[in-house]
C-alpha cells in the first residue's frame, strides 16, 4: 500500500481554508443493555462518549482505534442510521441530530456510506442495475434510458464494465463488489462519504486499487471522506487529519504529518509503534500496552486510558481530559500537555 | 477424475446472469420426486376444475333407486348411500378441497407476511405488541374455535366463505412467527442499512429488500401450510363440521366412513377420497421438499 503514491499536501491546503462540512458536538451513542425480567434497561454500553470534531470540505478524516472502540458506531450516528443518545450533529450548519422521517430520508441525498462488507452490502436479489439505479429512483424522476445511461456512466467511473449491469453481486469479487458498492455511494453525487473499514475484507492487492480509485472520485465529484479503519498505513495513505478513537473517546486528533511525526497521546504512541518496518535494520521501540481494553459498559473513571498508560499518573483516574490544542490543528486529550 | 470432469461441464453448461431464483428453478426442475408431484397436483387441479366437462352427474340429488351399489357399469367409482355418483363427487370435491386450501393458504401467507415482516423490521414495542397478538391467536383452541364460530355464523354468510375465514383467522400465527425470525436474521445484513441510507421508506426496505431474501422460506411455508389446511378441512368434514354437507367436499365424504356398515362393508365409498387426499398431501409435501432443496444454497441435488 505504501507504493503509492500520495498527494495529499495540495488537497490539504485546499481543505484548510475551506468551510466546515461537518461539525459534532459532544456526540454520544450509547446502546441499552436489557436484562432481567420485564427486560427493562440495566445498562449502558457507552460505543461513542463525548465525540467532538469537525469536517472541512473536500477534506479526509481518517479514524484509527482498535476494534470495539466506536468507529463503526461514530459513523453510522453521523449518518443518522442508529440514534445519538445526546449531543449535535451538524451538517452544513444544519442541525440533523433530530430529523426524523421524510425530512431524514431527504437530507441523506447529501451523505453516504461506503460498507466494509462488500458481502453483506449488497442485495442478493437485485442485479447490480438495480442496486446503482435505486438511489436515482428514490430521489429524482428519471426515464428508464436516462437512468441506465446514468448507471452505466457511474459503472465506468468505478472501473466496471458495462456488462456488470445485467449481473448479480454473487459473481463478482470482492474488490468488484465493493465497487459496486462505491458507485452506489456515488449515484447521488453526496457532499460526504463515509467509508466504514472499506477495504479491510480485501485482499491486500486490491487494497490499493479500491484506495486509490477513492482518492480519484473524491477530486472529480468533490467528496468530503470520513475514513474509518484499524489500519494505520490505510489511514496514512488516505487521510489529510487522523483521529484516534480509543473506547469511545477521541484522545488526540491532528494533521497527518504531525501526527505520525509526533504522536502526543501515550495510545497513539503505542499504535504507532505497532506499524511493521519494512526495513529490518531500523530497529524502533515498541511499545506494548499492558492489559486489554476496558468494558465500555463500564468505562473506567477519569482518563479512559489511565488502566493501561505507561505514563499514568494519580490524577489520571480522577480527570477526564479535554481535548486541547497542543499545537496549531494537534489536539490531544492528555493532562501531561 | 470422472467427477471431476463432470462438474466442469456442469459449471460451463451454467448460462451467467442468473439471480438466485433462476438458479433454484434449474434445480427444482431436476428433483424427480418433486416434479412428478407437480404433475400430480396439476392434473389434480385441472380434473376438478373442468369437472363439469369430464361427468354429468349430479352432486346433490338422492337417487333411492341406486343406493349403494358397487363400482361398475354407469357408475365408475359405484355410488354412496343416497345413491349419488361417488365419481362425480370426488371431482367436485377436490374443486371444494383445493379451493378451502388454496384460499386460506393465500390468506395466511399473507397476513402472517405483514406481521411477522412489520414485527421482525421494527422491533421493540411493536414487535412486542404484535407477537403477544400471535400468540393469542396460536392459543385458541382451533376445532373448538372453528365449530363455535361456523355454527354461529351459519345461515348468515355463504357456509364456505365462513370456513374459509375462520380456518385463515386462526392459522396465520405460524407463518408471522417464522417470518419475523427470518427477518430479524436478515436486517442484520448491510444491505439493509444501505438501503436505508441511499433513502427507502421502510415499506419499499421491507418490500423491496427483506421480503425478496426471505421468499424462500416463505414460499416453502406456503406449501406446508396448504397441506395442512386440505387436512384441516377434510378433519372439520369428517366430523361433519366443515362446509355443508350440501356441497361436496374429500372431508365430507370421508365422513360417511363413521358407520361401522360402510367402513367395513362398502370401502368405494370412502376409499376413493382418502386415497386422493393421501397422495395430494404427500405431493404438496413433496413439492415443499424440493422447493426447500433447491433454495438451498449447500445442497447440489
Amino acid at each position: 500500500m505504501n507504493k503509492v503514491e500520495t498527494k495529499k499536501g495540495s488537497v490539504q491546503e485546499k481543505g484548510l481554508e475551506k468551510e466546515t462540512l461537518l461539525d459534532i458536538q459532544n456526540l454520544k451513542t450509547y446502546y441499552p443493555v436489557k436484562g432481567g425480567f420485564l427486560k427493562r434497561t440495566v445498562a449502558h454500553v457507552k460505543a461513542v462518549d463525548d465525540l467532538s470534531f469537525q469536517i472541512k470540505k473536500g477534506e479526509t478524516l481518517g479514524l484509527v482505534g482498535e476494534s470495539g472502540c466506536g468507529k463503526s458506531t461514530t459513523g453510522r450516528t453521523i449518518l443518522r442510521l442508529l440514534k445519538p443518545t445526546e449531543g449535535k450533529i451538524l451538517f452544513e450548519g444544519k442541525d440533523i441530530t433530530n430529523i426524523s422521517g421524510s425530512q431524514l430520508r431527504k437530507a441523506r441525498k447529501d451523505f453516504q456510506m461506503v460498507f466494509q462488507d462488500p458481502y453483506a452490502s449488497l442485495n442478493p436479489t437485485q442485479s447490480v442495475g438495480d442496486i446503482v439505479s435505486e438511489p436515482l429512483k428514490n430521489f429524482k424522476k428519471m426515464s428508464k434510458n436516462e437512468l441506465k445511461e446514468e448507471v452505466l456512466d457511474l459503472l465506468s467511473r468505478v472501473g466496471l464494465p458495462p456488462e456488470a449491469y445485467h449481473k448479480y453481486g454473487h459473481e463478482f469479487s470482492g474488490g468488484q463488489r465493493q465497487r459496486i458498492g462505491i458507485a452506489r455511494a456515488l449515484a447521488l453525487k453526496p457532499k460526504l462519504i463515509i467509508a466504514d473499514e472499506p477495504v479491510s475484507a480485501l485482499d491486500v492487492s486490491v487494497q490499493s486499487q479500491v484506495l486509490n480509485l477513492l482518492k480519484e472520485l473524491q477530486g472529480e465529484f468533490d467528496l468530503t471522506y470520513l475514513f474509518i479503519a484499524h489500519d494505520l498505513s490505510v489511514v496514512k495513505h488516505m487521510s489529510d487529519r487522523i483521529g484516534v478513537m480509543y473506547l469511545g473517546n477521541l484522545v488526540e486528533i491532528a494533521t497527518n504529518e504531525s501526527l505520525y511525526a509526533e504522536p502526543l497521546h501515550p495510545y497513539t504512541q503505542a499504535l504507532i509503534s505497532a506499524i511493521p518496518e519494512t526495513d529490518p535494520s531500523k530497529r524502533k521501540n515498541r511499545i506494548v500496552l499492558q492489559g486489554d481494553v476496558p468494558s465500555p459498559q463500564n468505562p473506567p473513571s477519569g482518563c479512559p486510558f489511565h488502566t493501561r498508560c505507561p505514563m499514568a499518573k494519580e490524577e489520571c483516574s480522577k480527570i477526564k481530559p479535554a481535548l486541547k490544542e497542543v499545537k496549531p490543528g494537534h489536539h490531544v486529550a492528555c493532562i501531561l500537555y | 477424475m470422472v467427477n471431476v470432469t463432470t462438474n466442469a461441464v456442469k459449471q460451463q453448461e451454467k448460462p451467467i446472469n442468473m439471480s438466485p431464483f433462476a438458479i433454484a428453478r434449474r434445480k427444482f426442475l431436476r428433483n424427480k420426486l418433486a416434479m412428478v408431484s407437480s404433475f400430480f397436483l396439476l392434473a389434480v387441479v385441472i380434473v376438478s376444475v373442468l369437472a363439469p366437462y369430464i361427468t354429468t352427474q349430479d352432486i346433490t340429488k338422492v337417487n333411492i333407486g341406486s343406493m349403494s351399489l358397487e363400482p361398475g357399469g354407469e357408475h365408475v367409482l359405484g355410488t354412496d348411500k343416497s345413491g349419488r355418483d361417488v365419481f362425480t363427487r370426488l371431482l367436485y370435491g377436490g374443486r371444494i378441497s383445493l379451493l378451502v386450501g388454496v384460499t386460506c393458504t393465500f390468506l395466511v401467507i399473507l397476513f402472517g407476511t405483514v406481521v411477522g415482516s412489520i414485527a421482525g423490521f421494527y422491533g421493540g414495542f411493536v414487535d412486542g405488541l404484535l407477537m403477544r397478538f400471535t400468540d393469542f391467536v396460536l392459543n385458541f383452541p382451533f376445532l373448538v374455535f372453528v365449530i363455535v364460530l361456523n355454527t354461529i355464523l351459519f345461515g348468515l354468510v355463504n357456509g364456505l366463505w365462513v370456513l374459509i375465514g375462520v380456518i385463515s383467522l386462526l392459522s396465520w400465527g405460524g407463518v408471522a412467527r417464522i417470518v419475523r425470525s427470518k427477518i430479524l436474521a436478515e436486517k442484520e445484513n448491510e444491505y439493509i442499512l444501505a438501503a436505508i441510507s441511499i433513502g427507502c421508506k421502510p415499506s419499499k426496505v421491507i418490500v423491496k429488500h427483506l421480503l425478496p431474501n426471505v421468499l424462500s422460506t416463505i414460499i416453502v411455508q406456503a406449501t406446508v401450510t396448504f397441506a395442512t389446511l386440505i387436512v384441516a378441512e377434510s378433519a372439520l368434514g369428517f366430523l361433519g363440521f366443515g362446509v355443508p354437507q350440501s356441497i361436496p367436499s374429500w372431508g365430507n365424504m370421508l365422513s360417511a366412513s363413521q358407520e361401522a356398515d360402510v367402513l367395513r362393508d362398502k370401502p368405494w365409498i370412502w376409499m376413493p377420497p382418502a386415497i386422493i387426499l393421501t397422495i395430494t398431501i404427500l405431493s404438496i409435501n413433496f413439492i415443499g421438499e424440493g422447493l426447500k432443496d433447491a433454495f438451498n444454497p449447500k445442497s447440489n441435488r
